[in-house]
């Protein structure tokens, strides 16, 4: 502890790692049958306002028989340090080496975290493969949205957990106990494990190529293990446990407030979204539940501020309801009610409205792109009346900066469609003069991102824009959109690319991700760590091109690196939607009532958990 | 409104929070104490209550103090519990006591705070090595150094006015400093300033190594002021 204390003052915000946070759970290590070290490869403040760490963390230390703590990626001053004096890698809540837990389970949000994974591995004495590791190693495990591709990391991760982790975590650990853990026989400990639905285990699985560098074949090498590993779904989501004791932080987190889940899952089938996906089907919670979880939220935290968190938290069929509820019951502890995204229309703004405590910061719209046609084509059901609706009742409510998202580079994207994106922003922009907002403080942002495919998405077969491609777009929407109170924000096309190649590639590229790190690639999410040379070094020694991973067109019939990992949604569906995109046709919203057929309910056996049936709802 | 100053101890994990995440941290505890809390006016009302001079990251504090304002008295020893369950580790309420309404802010009162500081030293030196350091920097008339003072400002002052006593003793080898400094409104010397000084213009063997500090406490410039309970 000493050595540690030293290197705490010689560091940016300590605080990231001494833990002792309100709500910490602090268990009898010798008492405790299954230690679990729970990993976010990213940094304490972005951890932190994760929902699935809290989710996880109640989870696991619910049960008498298991305790989970927590270590997130150190920084690189910490890192520095850590290495010089030899600290392994440890845990927030006993300061112990990571190394000495039975489990060590990675949350996987995004691709630009997969160095930090390595490095974590690397800081905790683990070896990376899994095939290098013994009995007295930690079971390497990891879950979340990244799971739906899991191969990248397919040699490094000993078993992924695909899909809602409220269950099947209670599972994995009964298996645990009940085999004495992996340290009796880790090949048997996984053979086991991969009975359990949800569960994959990599290395139960032979991948075999074409001459073409195409996959040929995904195949289990062992009887009982499942051709294909289905997601987890939780039923009866409204009487799921939730953390109404959750980890206070004392750093200024990103999301620094009470989270309420509303709902799990989105009906808009945006066809870009893999969120949107993968948490089918859409489940909504009652609003007593909701209300008694926030009073409980509010009074063991202290928070002054609830927000009710979701995909997309406008289309819960009671929202309104529960806002006026939470403010009223609320309201005069002084605790405000916040909402984390906008739907673009003029009910939105009209709920922004109520729970806004009048700080005139900017409302932020996706309409993602810039013409009807192409709204059509990714599904996005927002009109270009919705906007001006969403915007119109935005100034005239006394705000003065409208932020607009789009994405560049969605399939089909013309001319027309980058244009249409900079007359859009100066038609919200001449509606704020109309309205009589200050021409000095009026302000109208669009943000550009680059379009990524993903899988289990009507996109997966689409190629990325090529990046001189994506170059020149963003320079013409810079140019267009060069007028006083515009403003223009893009984001990294070498980054975007990376993460395309990530999210599409195959196994292979799991030698690409350990060459970077050993080049020194941390933090790819964070523009002053990301360096693209380093990563093109590391593909040119593995003997992978990147571009053949983001640019390439997959056929319907290609077998797809991720097509052993089934979302729930049928292939037919996918094509279907691919088609439709093509043809500019919108597929309804499930909530309407009106079943698309995407194939998840037959499949999984479950049905929409929803209060009440929307009529007509628009974007 | 009843106004309360408050005594608390700032060590363990919860040394390593900065000042401002005190604030949110002691916010949050009142709020969880269910106390009477006064807040203040404007679109994001605070509960309103004020700390002394910041405790620097890493330091712990033995006596720091807030003052409080509620709407309502509450006997000051339910305060105290109640605010002692609800501080996380390294937290802790030792006093409560109420004072005038009109008394002055924290912060434009004190001027003193006094130090424990532990260093390690390079190599073994004698008690009258270490007293010939500590008196050579009090007898200097003037001590200059330069501080940062933002990203690349630098500030130069003398320090030696706000040094209002120094001493030391070895103890396990190391050396252990008590310090009484100027803290507050009118100029700040931090204790690793002095430690610097000591090493570098009078031959204190110091480690390089962060000293270990204690702030033991804080004063005002005259004691009647401190509406002690």
């Amino acid at each position: 502890m000493f050595e540690l204390e030293q290197v705490l003052h010689r560091v940016q915000k300590p605080a990231r790692y001494v833990g002792g946070e309100w709500n910490t759970i602090y268990k009898d290590w010798g008492k405790t049958a299954v230690k679990v070290a729970f990993a976010f490869p990213d940094v304490y403040e972005v951890g932190m306002s994760h929902l699935g760490l809290q989710i996880l963390y109640h989870v696991v230390n619910s049960r008498e028989d298991a305790l989970m703590e927590r270590t997130f990626a150190p920084w690189v001053d910490m890192e520095r340090e850590m290495r010089r004096r030899g600290i392994p890698l440890f845990t927030l809540e006993s300061h112990r080496p990571v190394r000495d837990f039975d489990i060590l389970a990675f949350t996987l949000q995004y691709e630009m975290t997969f160095t930090n994974i390595l490095n974590m591995l690397d800081l905790a004495g683990i070896p990376l493969c899994s095939d290098q590791r013994g009995p007295e190693h930690p079971l390497v495990i990891a879950g979340g949205p990244c799971a739906f591709n899991p191969e990248p990391l397919a040699s490094f991760i000993d078993l992924f957990v695909i899909g809602e982790g409220e269950e099947v975590f209670h599972e994995l650990l009964d298996l645990y106990l009940e085999l004495g853990g992996h340290r009796a026989g880790r090949r048997h400990f996984l053979r086991r494990a991969a009975e359990i639905p949800g569960i994959y285990v990599p290395s139960l699985y032979r991948v075999e190529y074409h001459p073409d560098g195409t996959i040929s074949a995904i195949e289990p090498i062992a009887g009982g293990v499942p051709p294909k590993v289905t997601k987890r779904v939780i039923r009866n989501f409204d009487q799921v446990s939730f953390p109404v004791k959750p980890l206070v932080p004392y750093l200024g987190v990103v999301h620094d407030r009470g989270m309420l889940e509303v709902q799990r899952g989105c009906t808009r089938g945006c066809r870009f979204c893999q969120a949107g996906v993968i948490y089918r089907p859409v489940r909504e919670k009652s609003p007593a539940t909701l209300l008694r979880q926030a009073s409980k939220i509010v009074k063991h935290t202290g928070y002054d501020e609830i927000s009710l968190v979701s995909l997309s938290t406008a289309d819960y069929s009671r929202v309104q309801e529960v806002v006026r509820s939470l403010l009223d019951q609320l309201g005069d502890m002084g605790v405000s009610v916040s909402l984390p995204s906008l739907r673009v229309d003029a009910f939105s703004v009209a709920l922004a409205r109520e729970v806004q405590r009048v700080r005139r910061a900017s409302l932020t719209f996706a309409p993602e792109a810039g013409t009807q046609r192409l709204r059509d084509v990714i599904n996005k059901g927002v009109t270009e009346e919705n906007l001006m609706e969403a915007v119109s009742a935005a100034f005239a409510a006394g705000w003065q900066a409208i932020k607009l998202y789009f994405m560049i580079g969605l399939p089909a994207e013309t001319e027309e469609d980058l244009r249409g994106i900079a007359e859009l922003a100066r038609r919200v922009l001449a509606r704020g003069r109309e309205l009589g907002v200050p021409r000095n403080r009026l302000r109208v942002t669009v943000s550009a991102s680059s379009f990524v495919p993903k899988s289990h998405t009507p996109f997966q077969w689409e190629p990325q824009v090529e990046m001189e491609e994506l170059y020149r777009r963003q320079a013409l929407l810079r140019g267009l959109l060069k007028e006083k109170g515009l403003v223009f924000h893009w984001h990294e096309v070498e980054a975007s690319f990376l993460e395309a190649v990530l999210a599409r590639g195959d196994r292979r590229l799991g030698r690409v991700l350990e060459e970077a790190w050993r080049l020194g690639c941390r933090f790819d999410g964070w523009s002053e760590c990301f360096d693209f040379a380093r990563w093109q070094e590391a593909f040119r020694v593995a003997g992978l091109d990147p571009t053949w991973y983001a640019y390439r067109r997959y056929a319907y019939d290609d077998l797809l690196p991720w097509d052993h990992i089934d979302a729930g949604v049928s292939r037919k569906y996918l094509v279907l939607e691919h088609k439709r995109a093509m043809e500019g046709k919108v597929t309804p919203d499930c909530r309407t009532g009106k079943c698309p057929g995407c194939g998840l309910c037959p499949t999984l056996e479950i049905e929409p958990e929803l209060l009440d049936r929307a009529e007509g709802v628009s974007g | 409104m009843p106004r309360y100053r408050i005594e608390f101890r700032k060590e363990g994990p919860a040394r390593f929070i900065s000042h401002l995440d005190l604030v949110r941290t002691l916010e949050r505890a009142m709020r969880r104490a269910g106390l009477p809390l006064a807040f203040s006016q404007g679109f994001n009302p605070h509960p309103r209550f004020s700390l002394g001079a910041p405790l620097p990251v890493g330091v712990k504090g033995e006596k720091e103090y807030l003052d409080l304002e509620l709407v309502a008295a509450l006997p000051v020893d339910e305060m105290l519990k109640r605010l002692n369950d609800q501080l996380p580790r390294g937290l802790k309420v030792t006093r409560v006591w109420r004072i005038p309404d009109d008394a002055p802010a924290l912060m434009a009162t004190l001027e003193k705070a006094t130090y424990r500081v532990d260093v390690s030293l390079a190599r073994e030196i004698t008690q009258e090595d270490l007293q010939r350091s500590i008196d050579g920097l009090l007898e200097t008339p003037e001590v200059i150094i330069t501080r940062r003072a933002g990203e690349d400002k630098e500030k130069v002052l003398d320090i030696r006015p706000g040094i209002y006593a120094l001493s030391g003793r070895l103890e396990d080898g190391r050396a252990r400093l008590e310090m009484s400094l100027a803290v507050g409104n009118r100029g700040t010397v931090r204790p690793e300033e002095v430690v610097l000084v000591l090493a570098e213009r009078f031959g204190l063997p110091v480690k390089d190594e962060q000293p270990d500090v204690i702030r033991t406490g804080l004063y005002p410039a005259e004691p009647e002021k401190s509406y002690g309970g």
